[in-house]
């Protein structure tokens, strides 16, 4: 692999640590309060990942971290630099892709690409040929002279990673990467993510998908209303669950929700599917219940497995990932 | 296969500044690649049938309300794409989310302004060239074009740029933004005397009208065009300055607001 510097390689010694440390910071909105006296530390080359339902403070943190907010309380650092006393250097020294979709309608996609890196200081020759890297990569080298108009959601997602990581910052956000992209590509989407770890970047990654999250981030935060509810590896969060069984339930359409037994963890129902935990020496007693809801038409199909990071995640901030139509369920 | 180190500082500077400004002239001008060309047509075409269609208000159109709308028409070539259609892209880039992005790319807001300037002066200064040639061919009037208009076109337009950038990234709701551009238009045409003398304005709106810039930017485009400067023209030099200032200030606090 090739490493080329987009900089004096003399300025490195500025820096000892480039790890981003976000301290004690509190955003209020008036009475609302988005961010609370959250901290936490991303080392560079870790993929770190920001879980939480909608609306948990999640894309408010990382907008301070870009400089497009000013924290009520706490500090923000970088290296050497205090990015919420220097918002400039917060843009030079970290990119960004947005949950919103980026202004590339007039461009073609390679076009977008390269100017991307042009204007985070990459060289001419080295951003082209990083921009070749990228859109083989992620596989959309046939629409390399395609204006952003004509392109689909999930490729103009694509693009915009290829214009947030073209040229890198010491951290890269990621808001919502995947969204729309489809399952192939998500996948070369998520090597990429990890040869930014490889390269130096620390990464920031802001999602609601767990699923994806726990194949894809070394350690990760879930943020609920405000608060970092739990932090640590996917497995340390899994550890929790350890004697606990995922049983999942699809309903039958039409159905209301079943009441459930009192063995039965905390349950959450997205669409038909109602999934909740339960002890492993529960095993029999669930699949029973279940069959039970099977004969009697209320649902359709069951399925009994090993507990994943989503049900660390439903315990924790009784959500559901990946989809907004959910219940949480209490008994 | 191909990495870019991560930066391991941070740029300052006046080198930094021309790298940016060059970088976000392209930006502009990529994000209008489908729509330039098509907006000098028009601005053109406007400026050519105003300037024409003046004509119809009268049976015999006397000399001194020709040569009103004949250097008065300029004016409004070099306000357009900085005063009404900049605004409008921002509104649009606020509503669809797309502001977001521009705001955190790592280049200076002068740079990004300077950037944008250079824009508007593209879009309004061909149509000024073809609105002066068609008023020429179609009234014969006198003009004396003096290199005084180099200072009062760049004037002129970093006014109507500032002025527009302004409303863009300083008022926070995109409605807000386009309504305001559309009153603006109205307010440009109807009751500023750009197109025709202050004279035939009640007292107070005259009174009014000096202290906005559109009336001085008529008299600086309007002097270089005919009779060269005077007391006025001074005058009207200093007034926009005040606004082009006040504007660019009133932008970069608003780009570089935090809430």
């Amino acid at each position: 692999m090739t490493v080329e510097k987009c900089l004096e390689p003399s300025l490195a010694s500025r820096a000892d640590d480039w790890s981003l440390r976000i301290d004690g910071i509190t955003k209020r909105f008036g009475a609302l309060v988005a961010n609370d006296e959250i901290t936490l530390r991303v080392a560079p080359g870790e993929v770190y990942g920001l879980l939480g339902p909608n609306g948990a403070g999640k894309s408010t943190l990382v907008r301070q971290t870009i400089g497009l907010l000013k924290p009520t309380t706490g500090t923000i650092t970088l290296g050497p630099f205090d990015l919420v006393a220097d918002p400039d250097a917060a843009r030079q020294l970290c990119s960004y892709l947005p949950q919103a979709q980026l202004p590339i309608e007039s461009f073609r996609v390679r076009e977008a690409i390269e100017l991307a890196g042009r204007i985070r200081s990459g060289r001419t020759r080295e951003v082209s040929m990083r921009t070749d890297t990228l859109v083989e990569a992620l596989d959309i080298g046939e629409w390399g002279d395609t204006l952003g108009k004509n392109l689909s959601g999930g490729l103009k997602r694509l693009v915009g990673f290829c214009m947030a990581t073209v040229c890198p910052g010491r951290v890269v956000i990621l808001d919502e990467p995947t969204n729309d992209v489809d399952p192939l590509r998500r996948r070369l989407l998520w090597e990429q993510v990890r040869e930014l770890g490889s390269a130096g970047c620390a990464v920031l990654l802001v999602t609601h998908n767990v699923l994806e999250a726990e194949k894809s981030v070394d350690r990760l935060a879930v943020i609920d209303q405000g608060h970092v509810v739990a932090d640590g590896t996917p497995a340390s969060l899994k550890a929790a669950d350890r004697s606990q069984l995922r049983l999942q339930v699809a309903l039958a359409p039409g159905i209301t929700t079943p009441a459930l037994p009192p063995w039965a963890g905390p349950a959450t129902r997205v669409g038909h599917n109602l999934v909740t935990t339960i002890a492993e020496k529960d095993a029999s007693a669930g699949i029973a219940w279940a069959a039970s809801l099977v004969d009697a038409g209320v649902a359709e199909e069951y399925a009994l497995g090993g507990t994943t990071l989503e049900d660390a995640y439903i315990r924790l901030t009784s959500h559901m990932s990946g989809d907004d139509d959910e219940t949480s369920l209490r008994r | 296969m191909t990495t870019i180190a991560p930066p391991i500082n941070v740029r300052r500077g006046a080198a930094r500044w021309w790298r940016d400004y060059i970088s976000m002239l392209r930006w502009h001008l990529a994000s209008l690649r489908m729509w330039f060309v098509t907006l000098t047509v028009v601005q053109v075409l406007t400026g050519a049938g105003f300037v024409l269609g003046i004509s119809l208000f009268f049976k015999h159109i006397p000399v001194r309300a020709a040569l009103f709308a004949s250097t008065g028409v300029p004016v409004l070539n070099l306000l357009m794409v900085g005063l009404i259609l900049g605004p409008q892209l921002v509104a649009d880039q606020k509503a669809n989310g797309s502001q977001e992005y521009l705001r955190t790319i790592p280049v200076g807001r002068l740079a990004t302004a300077g950037a944008w300037y250079t824009v508007c002066l593209a879009g309004g200064v061909p149509a000024m060239v073809v609105s002066l040639l068609v008023a020429w061919l179609r009234y014969d009037i006198p003009l004396h074009v003096s290199v005084m208009i180099v200072p009062a076109i760049a004037l002129t337009t970093f006014t109507g740029a500032m002025f527009g950038y302004a409303l863009a990234h300083a008022i926070v709701n995109p409605m807000a933004t386009r309504l305001i551009t559309q009153l603006l238009v109205f307010v440009i045409f109807g009751f500023a005397p750009i197109l025709f003398p202050i004279a035939q304005m009640p007292r107070w709106l005259g009174t009014l009208n000096w202290w906005f810039p559109f009336r001085h930017m008529a008299v600086v485009i309007r002097a270089a065009l005919t009779s060269g400067p005077n007391s006025a023209v001074l005058a009207a030099y200093g007034v926009l300055g005040a606004w082009s200032v006040l504007c660019a200030a009133l932008a970069g606090r608003a780009l570089g607001r935090r809430a």
